[in-house]
C-alpha cells in the first residue's frame, strides 16, 4: 500500500492518494474490528481451517471484483458478471461432460466465453455508444438466457474428479482458488498502478473529455477494460463450478451486487477515477467475514443482507463526505 | 408475444367485470361445478406448470402427455412462463388459454392469492380446474389439488434423520432454500414439527441456501466450523443438498454427518450411492401430471369433480435405491405409468 506512487506525483495526485488511502484504512479498520469481535465471540473462528475457508469463500467475489474495480475506475459498471460467470461455469462443465474436452482446455474455454461476453459489452459501450449500465444490463439477461438454453435449466453434472482441482485442490497448504486470487490481485494491482492501461483508466474515469483531448485512445482502452472484467468473471465462474463439481444454471444470480459492494466498500467511486485492488480485496474480505461470522453465530439470513446493505451505505456516505470536503477546500 | 399480451390486457378488463359478478353466484357451487359435460368428441386441456425448463416440471409434462396419449380424443396444450416468480406472466397465459376456450385447465399456481382470481374466472366460464403442486387461497371446493403433502413429507424427513442418528444427544443443522415461498415454509414447518418429537436432537444452525449450491457449500462449511461435533443435516431442496454434499466430502465428513435431502437429481442419486447422502425425500412429479390429466378427462366427460390427491413421496436410501418401485419413481416411463 505504501509504494504505489508513480515517478513524479503532482501535489493533487498526492492528495488523491492520501484520500484513497484513508478510505482503505476505513475498510481495513472495519475488517480488523470484525475480526477481533468474531475471535472473541466464536471459538471456531480463529482456526486455520476456518481462515482457509474464508479465503476460499471470498475468492470468487474478490476475483470478479478486481475486474469490476478497473471498470469502475473508468466510471463504468459491469452488471453482467453474475450471469457471465454462470455461463462460463456451465459451458466449461459441458465441454468436459458432453464433449470430453480435457479439463485444463475446458477451463480455458469457459474463461474465454467470459472474455467474449466482455468483448461484446466493450463493443456495445464503445462502438454502439451505449451507457455501460444499459449495455451490461442487457448482457446480464442475454447471458442468463444462454445459460438456460445450453443447459435446459438442469445442472451439468458428471464431470471427472480432475474437474474439482481448480475449486477444491491445494498447492501445499494454499487452496487453489486463493492462489488464483493472489495471482489475479497482483496482476490487477500491477495493471492499475504500473501500466499505461491503468493510468488511462484513471484518466478516462476522472474526465473522459480531457483524456480524449490529451490523446488517450479512449474506445480501445475501454473495450479492453470490459474484456478483463468478463475474463475474470469467466475464471471465477469456472472456480465456482469446480467447487460444486457441476455447472449450475442458477449460479451467480445477484452476484453483481456483492461484487459492486466489495468494490465500493474498498473505496472505489462509482463516479470514476478512484479505486484500488487492495481496497477491493478488503471489501471482498469484509463481505466474506460477515457471511462467515453470521453462520458461526447462527444469525438469521435476512440480517446478513441488512448488515451488508448498511455497510454499503456507510462506505458511500463516507465517499461523498470526502468529496464534499475536498470540493470545499 | 406482442399479440398475446394485448389480447390478455383486453381480457383482464373483461375478467375483472365478470368475476366481480360471478363471485356472487359461483363459490361453493355443487360438485358438478357447473361444468359443461362433453361425453364424447375431442377434448383440449391446458396444462400449465409454475415454470418450464426445470427437471421437476419436465417430469410433470411427461406424465401429463403420457396420460393424454393413452386416452382417445384428448389434446394437450403445455405452456408455461420461464421463472416461477413470473406471476403476472402466468395470469396472462392462463387467461389466453381461457380465451381459446380449452375444455379443462390443469395448473400449478405461482401465487396462491393472485391466481385464485383466474380459477374463479375459469369456473364462471364453466371450465373445470385442477391444481397441481400448488393450489390457490381460497381453494374452491370444486377445484381439487394434486400435490405433494410437503408438511407431512418434511415431518417424515425429521423421522428419517432421527432414525439415522439413533438415541443419544445429537446436534443438527437445517438448510431451507427460499424463505417466504409456500413450499419452503411448509417444509420448514413440517420439519420443525417433526423435530419436536425428538428432544435429543438440537437444531444448532438454520441457514438458507438461497437455492444456490455455492451458497449452500459455503454455509455448510461455516456450520461445520462452528459445530465440529455436528451429527446431521436436513437440506430442503436440490441445490442445498448438492452444496451440503460437496462440503461434507471436502471436509472428510461424508457419511459421518447424516444428510437427509430432497428431490432426486443425478448428483443426488450419486450421493446416495456413495453414502454421502443418507436418504432423499423424492416427490412424484410424473404421477402429478399423469393423475391430474386423467382426473380432468373424467371430469370433462362425466361432469363429476375429482377429489384431491396426495401424489406421495418416496424415501430413497442406499438400501432401496434399486428396488423396482423406487426406480419407477426415479425413472418414470410411459410404458409403466404409476399405479
Amino acid at each position: 500500500m505504501g509504494r504505489q506512487e508513480c515517478s513524479v506525483p503532482s501535489p493533487g495526485a498526492w492528495r488523491d492518494r492520501v484520500r484513497a488511502g484513508v478510505s482503505q484504512l476505513a475498510a481495513a479498520g472495519t475488517v480488523l474490528v470484525l475480526f477481533i469481535y468474531l475471535s472473541l465471540t466464536s471459538d471456531a473462528f480463529l482456526t486455520a481451517n476456518n481462515l482457509i475457508n474464508i479465503g476460499v469463500q471470498s475468492a470468487v467475489v474478490a476475483i470478479i471484483a478486481i475486474g469490476m474495480t478497473i471498470v469502475i475506475v473508468t466510471a463504468g459498471i459491469d452488471l453482467s458478471v453474475g450471469s457471465v460467470a454462470a455461463l462460463s461455469g456451465v459451458f466449461g462443465a459441458l465441454l468436459v461432460v458432453s464433449y470430453g474436452i480435457p479439463v485444463p482446455l475446458a477451463i480455458i474455454g469457459g474463461t474465454a466465453i467470459g472474455a467474449i461476453a466482455g468483448m461484446v459489452n466493450g463493443l456495445l459501450v464503445t462502438q454502439a455508444g451505449m451507457a455501460p449500465f444499459i449495455a451490461t444490463l442487457g448482457m446480464l439477461s442475454v447471458a442468463r438466457g444462454l445459460v438456460y438454453i445450453v443447459t435446459g435449466s438442469v445442472a451439468v453434472s458428471g464431470a471427472p474428479p480432475v474437474f474439482k482441482v481448480l475449486g477444491q485442490g491445494r498447492l501445499g497448504a494454499l487452496p487453489i482458488p486463493v492462489l488464483a486470487l493472489v495471482l489475479v490481485a497482483v496482476l490487477g494491482h500491477f495493471i492499475l498502478t504500473r501500466t499505461r492501461l491503468g493510468r488511462y483508466a484513471y484518466a478516462i474515469g476522472s474526465n473522459v473529455e480531457a483524456a480524449r483531448l490529451s490523446g488517450v485512445p479512449v474506445k480501445r482502452y475501454l473495450a479492453v477494460v470490459y474484456i478483463i472484467s468478463g475474463t475474470l468473471a469467466g475464471l471465477a465462474g469456472m472456480i465456482a463450478a469446480s467447487r460444486v463439481n457441476s455447472g449450475q444454471p442458477n449460479f451467480g444470480i445477484g452476484l453483481e451486487l456483492d461484487v459492486i459492494a466489495a468494490t465500493v466498500i474498498g473505496g472505489a467511486s462509482l463516479f470514476g477515477g478512484e479505486g484500488t485492488v487492495i481496497g477491493t480485496l478488503l471489501g471482498a474480505l469484509l463481505i466474506a467475514l460477515i457471511r462467515n461470522g453470521s453462520v458461526l453465530l447462527d444469525i438469521n439470513t435476512f440480517y446478513q443482507q441488512i448488515i451488508i446493505g448498511v455497510i454499503i451505505w456507510i462506505a458511500v456516505f463516507w465517499d461523498q463526505y470526502r468529496r464534499r470536503r475536498a470540493a470545499a477546500r | 408475444m406482442g399479440v398475446r399480451f394485448s389480447v390478455s390486457v383486453a381480457c383482464t378488463a373483461a375478467i375483472m367485470l365478470t368475476t366481480a359478478c360471478s363471485a356472487v353466484t359461483v363459490p361453493g357451487s355443487g360438485p358438478s361445478g357447473g361444468s359443461k359435460v362433453k361425453a364424447s368428441g375431442p377434448v383440449t386441456l391446458a396444462v400449465v406448470p409454475k415454470a418450464v425448463g426445470f427437471d421437476f416440471w419436465d417430469s410433470v409434462r411427461k406424465g401429463a402427455q403420457c396420460a393424454a396419449s393413452k386416452t382417445a380424443d384428448v389434446k394437450l396444450q403445455w405452456d408455461g412462463v420461464t421463472a416461477e416468480t413470473d406471476v403476472t406472466g402466468q395470469v396472462n397465459l392462463l387467461q389466453d388459454f381461457l380465451t381459446r376456450q380449452v375444455d379443462g385447465l390443469v395448473y400449478a399456481a405461482t401465487d396462491a392469492k393472485v391466481l385464485a382470481q383466474v380459477t374463479q374466472d375459469a369456473l364462471s366460464r364453466d371450465v373445470p380446474v385442477i391444481n397441481i403442486d400448488s393450489g390457490t387461497n381460497p381453494q374452491p371446493s370444486n377445484v381439487p389439488v394434486f400435490a405433494t403433502d410437503n408438511l407431512a413429507a418434511a415431518r417424515k424427513a425429521a423421522d428419517l434423520l432421527a432414525d439415522a442418528l439413533g438415541p443419544g444427544e445429537h446436534k443438527i443443522a437445517f438448510l431451507p432454500f427460499q424463505p417466504g415461498t409456500v413450499t419452503n415454509d411448509q417444509r420448514t414447518k413440517g420439519f420443525k414439527e417433526g423435530l419436536a418429537k425428538y428432544p435429543n436432537l438440537t437444531l444448532v444452525a438454520e441457514q438458507s441456501s438461497n437455492s444456490d449450491p455455492n451458497t449452500a457449500l459455503s454455509v455448510t462449511e461455516n456450520i461445520l466450523t462452528a459445530n465440529p461435533d455436528l451429527d446431521g443435516i436436513f437440506a430442503a431442496n436440490e441445490p442445498g443438498v448438492i452444496g451440503a454434499t460437496n462440503a461434507l466430502n471436502q471436509a472428510g465428513r461424508a457419511g459421518k454427518v447424516k444428510l437427509i435431502g430432497w428431490d432426486a437429481s443425478p448428483d443426488e442419486i450419486k450421493g446416495v450411492a456413495s453414502g454421502a447422502i443418507t436418504a432423499l425425500v423424492v416427490q412424484n412429479p410424473f404421477r402429478m401430471g399423469f393423475d391430474s390429466v386423467n382426473a380432468m378427462v373424467q371430469t370433462v366427460r362425466t361432469g363429476r369433480v375429482a377429489s384431491s390427491e396426495d401424489t406421495g413421496v418416496t424415501f430413497v436410501t442406499k438400501e432401496n435405491i434399486n428396488d423396482p418401485h423406487v426406480q419407477a419413481v426415479l425413472q418414470p416411463s410411459c410404458a409403466k405409468p404409476p399405479a
